[in-house]
């Protein structure tokens, strides 16, 4: 009985904590890749590198003020021998894992001479925005960007001017398809 | 004072030594020189020395860690950055 109300007490606590730290499941893309760049960096991880950033630096002063709100950053980058080894499958098993009421596309972009295909997520909490994915679908690479933390839209623009990003501007939203 | 006289002139008549007396001194003298107080100091200085090193050993290591996340986190942001500033350019040129 004990046990039974420890799972039962533990069982949301999980789920949130699961929500805060998701990570994409991109086994399919990485099966295909010829190189792989994983970097997944926790909320206590942030926290420690926090202490070690440069703040004469100029990127890493401003790395230092935006990892203060957030819960961890996950990337994964996929680079393929030959051109279009990724599918729309691929693209639409990542779609799936943000098919769910907190996550809204900000932005999508596909071309059509290329078939390039840019596509960022927001995902909201309280009406604030809680993380940040970005799916970049070029021809033989794929990267997969998943911020997560409370973080408003000025502070990711702050990236602008710093890795030679431009401001990210706020565009009207359409709903995940 | 006949008594008186006799006895201080036993007592302070010369006796040579006992045929082992130099070597119980040289005993004494081994004994004093491996004392355990000096065993115990000899310890303590050497858990000292470890205590130092181990210290160091973890500020060290720490430091190499805390460089190792550092190299993450900038990692993570110029990949994050440099993506968002891919799809900002493709949106930009479609917008023109």
């Amino acid at each position: 009985m004990t046990r039974l109300c420890t799972v039962a007490c533990l069982a949301p606590l999980a789920a949130i904590l699961w929500a805060q730290q998701f990570k994409f499941n991109l086994d399919r893309l990485a099966a295909k890749a010829s190189n792989n760049v994983d970097v997944s960096v926790s909320g206590s991880t942030l926290k420690f590198a926090a202490r070690f950033l440069d703040n004469s630096d100029p990127d890493e002063a401003k790395v230092k003020k935006l990892i203060g709100g957030l819960d961890g950053i996950y990337v994964k980058s996929f680079e393929f021998k030959t051109e279009h080894a990724w599918t729309e499958a691929d693209l639409e098993s990542i779609r799936t894992q943000l098919h769910t009421p907190e996550w809204e596309r900000m932005l999508g972009y596909k071309s059509s001479e290329d078939g390039e295909t840019d596509e960022i997520y927001v995902r909201t909490e309280n009406k604030k925005i809680s993380g940040v994915a970005i799916i970049a679908c070029e021809a033989k690479s794929v990267t997969v960007v998943n911020i997560a933390g409370v973080i408003d839209l000025d502070s990711l623009a702050e990236l602008g001017g710093h890795f030679g990003v431009p401001k990210l501007e706020k565009t009207p939203g359409h709903k995940a398809p | 004072m006949d008594w008186l006289d006799r006895e201080l002139g036993q007592a302070l008549n010369r006796k040579n030594p006992s045929p082992d007396f130099a070597e119980r001194v040289r005993w004494s003298l081994h004994v004093q020189k491996h004392q355990p107080a000096h065993g115990l100091q000899w310890w303590l200085a050497t858990a000292a020395a470890f205590v130092s090193v181990a210290g160091a050993g973890g500020i060290g290591y720490r430091q190499h860690q805390g460089e190792v996340a550092r190299q993450q986190v900038m990692q993570a942001f110029r990949i994050a950055g440099a993506s968002l500033n891919h799809i900002q350019t493709q949106v930009r040129e479609v917008r023109r």
